[in-house]
């Protein structure tokens, strides 16, 4: 059978990076094919060439047998429509204004027929059986019904592909299986679904074959009837499995911070951590598990409702951050611009803003702070012009050792890491990993490093938590483990 | 996948050429000395430019609590209310008791009350600043009206004239010591207080400021009230000048000390200020309707000449920025 998009010696690269090196793909008709891949091996990168988002650097993509060559709005006219994980809908606009906007904005004229826009919403959401109110407000919408409006978009645009970017990220397990009915509906309809995961459990009950992209490369396209799920895991990760053992409780080392039956708004099954004195803990899952409320849980920023939390050996309430703070905990947050950092402050003023907070007294010693901050400025090497150089200017990894920076200089002995080397290049990862070991050294001293790179927990890490929709599911020496068996115990294939 | 461009230091280092407002607002200043020093004979006499400072006072001391509210990413649109309301709390506390000093105290400390308030609708109630202040401007506009029952109180003593009218070595107005003197204040606190230093950091980024550690409702509780206070020290200083208090004074006031905010480069996205660039800003305001007026000009004119002025010097600021 002819496929309906093919897809061939596809390159892509930014700033002189390949992304994609001579990727193949093809799809067929009436086909679910799931794209999977671990982050960076160039999945996002595939679909936008797709959508026509991004020109290829070289290649050949026909569409029903045509050479074609697009931008973003002729995808569309093809027929392909992709629907992204932040939705592209106008949130103050209802139901209906949404379903019609392509419309409302091509036609000429002035008038809108607005019976006519709510007769033809209601008759595109009965006829998907949708369960939607055509006169809602999006904003007022569940992600489900959300992702429900951008099928039917889809659809309206008269799509024959529909490419759906990790479509279940913010989904409950009952939306899910809607979301798979209406997706066995739109194959029965005749049209092609790719789908971009990296929960396999789905993608083996959704998906008819799978592409398997692996540093950029296309590693295989298998069948998903006829391939066991640890093969898959292996080609993704690129590594032969071996057999893990399990960590033992380290006698010995004093508890450092500690949560005991631990409830939050989050977390409805208890939680129980012990993190030791010198200890990086690493803490990694999909997404959606769970990672980064831990962390707000840790740092007062989510209400502790059940359970205990004792830091040093004392039980500490967290009410707030500020309490964190003053209990000497520090957070390095995944969102470094938007809550790490005063942008358009110096360096100055961000290394010493949580030592001041800590501090009482009124008057600010300006001649000790920048004696304070240039040694601070040394010890992690921050390279800026100088120490009132704004932090916008700075590069990512210049802007970690700077909030890291700030909780040293803080005298915090308990750190929180979330994902902290996104979109930070090797050299930068590599010193912060020396940072953090470093960090670790001093006395009554630990590290909770949350991240979901696999092999960046395995380097950095001396045991390794994972987490699976808000649990911890397993707890491993970083020693004896390997990448196989933390994948596998995040998709619950072991338990 | 994310690739950043690692960004380098030319752009910090053209705009720290340009960034220092406090000096290019010196430049503006003086070139429109000469200019209207060339056109009136009677503009650059000791009389005219010791006028000019006297003139700056009131609105200069309300604009240095002003660009701490903006700094700190809030506004603060009250201000004349809360002067013309602190300051008929003082009359009648003066009236009563005819003590100076306790009609002064009651001056500021009400201001500050009525800014403290202005915090509380913040911090606690939520409401965003740009609200919360304007229902502060109609309830403080109302009760200096009903306290005073729409009546300017007369017959300040000389004591408390001396304030807005006296002259110290016969040649400096004490509103201008006054000024002055606020404004080293507010400069000692915006750079060597640790409240300062929150006040940037909350305009910047709140959220990171909140994450660490930063007590946000006390900081910016205070902010509004520091600036309650000064909306007093300056209805102190206008009664003392025109020697009555006047409930309907100050209307307007908000667009003047705002403006002269704005002029002097401080952004009301917050985080980024100078406190001497206000000062600059508000002599800047009252040079020009002092020229105005010298030169004969309806004074209705200046109002006009003003606005334009504060769009202007926004617009100029946004093509540095993006220079």
């Amino acid at each position: 059978m002819e496929p309906l998009l093919k897809m061939q010696g596809v390159c892509k690269s930014f700033y002189g990076t390949q992304v994609l090196k001579e990727v193949a793909f093809e799809l067929r008709i009436r086909e679910v094919h799931a794209l999977l891949g671990e982050n960076g091996a160039g999945k996002s990168t595939l679909i936008k060439i797709i959508s026509g988002a991004y020109k290829l650097d070289a290649g050949v993509v026909t569409f029903k047998g045509q050479n074609i060559n697009y931008g973003p709005k002729g995808a569309e006219d093809l027929g392909i429509v992709t629907i992204y994980q932040n939705f592209h809908l106008v949130p103050h606009l209802n139901v209906a204004e949404n379903l019609a906007l392509r419309q409302l904005t091509s036609e000429k004229g002035w008038r809108v027929d607005w019976t006519a826009v709510y007769r033809q919403a209601r008759v595109t959401l009965e006829k998907l059986n949708f369960p939607i109110d055509p006169r809602s407000k999006v904003k007022d919408l569940s992600i489900a019904r959300q992702q429900m409006l951008e099928i039917a978009i889809a659809l309206s645009k008269r799509a024959e592909v529909i490419v759906m970017d990790e479509p279940t990220a913010a989904l409950s397990r009952k939306e899910i299986e809607t979301l798979f009915g209406i997706i066995r509906q739109l194959k029965a309809d005749g049209i092609s679904v790719i789908y971009v995961s990296h929960k396999l459990e789905e993608i083996k009950e959704i998906g008819d074959r799978v592409t398997i992209l692996r540093d950029g490369r296309n590693v295989a396209t298998l069948g998903l009837q006829e391939t066991e799920l640890k093969e898959i895991i292996r080609l993704m990760i690129g590594r032969e499995v071996t057999a893990s053992a399990w960590q033992e409780e380290r006698p010995g080392k004093a508890v450092v911070l500690a949560l005991q039956g631990v409830t939050s708004r989050s977390f409805g099954h208890p939680l129980n951590l012990t993190v030791r004195e010198h200890e990086v803990v690493g803490v990694t899952g999909l997404v959606g598990a769970g990672k980064t409320e831990l962390a707000r849980v840790l740092f007062g920023i989510d209400r502790i409702e059940g359970g205990n939390l004792y830091l040093q050996g004392k039980e500490v309430g967290l009410v707030d951050p500020r309490a964190a703070v003053t209990a000497g905990i520090g957070y390095l947050p995944e969102d470094r611009d938007g809550k790490g950092l005063c942008l358009n402050l110096g360096v100055r003023e961000n290394l010493t803003l949580a030592l001041l907070a800590k501090l009482k007294q009124i008057l600010l010693n300006r001649a000790s702070e920048k004696k304070l901050v240039s040694a601070g400025m040394k010890s992690v090497q921050i390279r800026a012009a100088g120490m009132a150089q704004k932090v916008k200017y700075l590069s990512g990894g210049n802007k970690q050792k700077v909030v890291f920076g700030k909780w040293l200089e803080a005298g915090c002995q308990v750190l929180i890491l979330d994902e902290p080397t996104t979109g930070i290049d090797v050299g930068a990862r590599k010193e912060l990993y020396d940072l953090v070991h470093r960090f670790v050294e001093k006395t009554a001293t630990a590290v909770v490093f949350i991240s979901s790179d696999v092999n960046e927990i395995l380097e950095v890490a001396d045991r390794v938590l994972v987490m699976s929709n808000y649990r911890i599911v397993a707890e491993l020496d970083a020693q004896h483990t390997d990448k196989q068996s933390i994948v596998e115990h995040s998709m619950r294939l072991i338990s | 996948m994310k690739l950043r461009p690692e960004k380098v230091g030319g752009r910090a280092r053209v705009s720290d050429l340009f960034g220092n407002q406090a000096i290019s607002m010196l430049v503006i200043l003086a070139a429109m000395f000469l200019v209207l020093s060339r056109l009136s004979p009677y503009f650059f006499t000791v009389g005219n430019l010791s006028d000019i400072t006297l003139q700056t006072a009131v609105i200069g001391i309300i604009a240095a609590g002003e660009t701490l509210i903006i700094i700190s990413g809030g506004i603060d649109l009250s201000v004349g209310s809360i002067f013309a309301c602190s300051g008929v709390v003082g009359g009648i506390v003066l009236q009563k008791t005819a003590s100076v000093p306790a009609g002064l105290l009651a001056t500021v400390l009400f201001g500050g009350v009525l800014g403290f308030f202005n915090g509380l609708f913040i911090t606690r109630l939520r409401v965003p600043p740009f609200v919360a202040t304007l229902g502060m401007l109609g309830m403080a506009r109302g009760a200096a009206l009903i306290l005073s029952r729409g009546i300017p109180i007369f017959g300040l003593s000389s004591q408390y004239l001396w304030i807005g009218q006296g002259k110290i070595f016969d040649l400096i107005p004490v509103p201008t010591i006054i000024l002055l003197m606020v404004f080293a204040l507010t400069f000692f606190v915006a750079h060597y207080t640790r409240f300062g230093r929150f006040t940037y950091a909350i305009g910047s980024n709140a959220e990171a400021a909140a994450l660490s550690g930063i007590n946000l409702r006390l900081v910016t509780t205070c902010i509004y009230t520091g600036g309650g206070l000064l909306c007093g020290v300056a209805s102190i200083i206008e009664g003392a000048r025109l020697a009555t208090i006047q409930p309907a004074g100050g209307t307007g006031y908000e667009l003047l000390a705002i403006g002269a905010v704005v002029i002097g480069g401080t952004s009301l996205f917050g985080g980024e200020g100078s406190i001497i660039a206000t000062l600059m800003g508000a002599i800047l305001e009252t040079t020009i309707r002092n020229g105005l007026n010298i030169l004969g000009v309806n004074a209705f004119w200046h109002y006009v000449v003003n606005g334009g002025v504060i769009i202007a010097a926004v617009a100029v600021d946004q093509f540095k920025r993006r220079a």
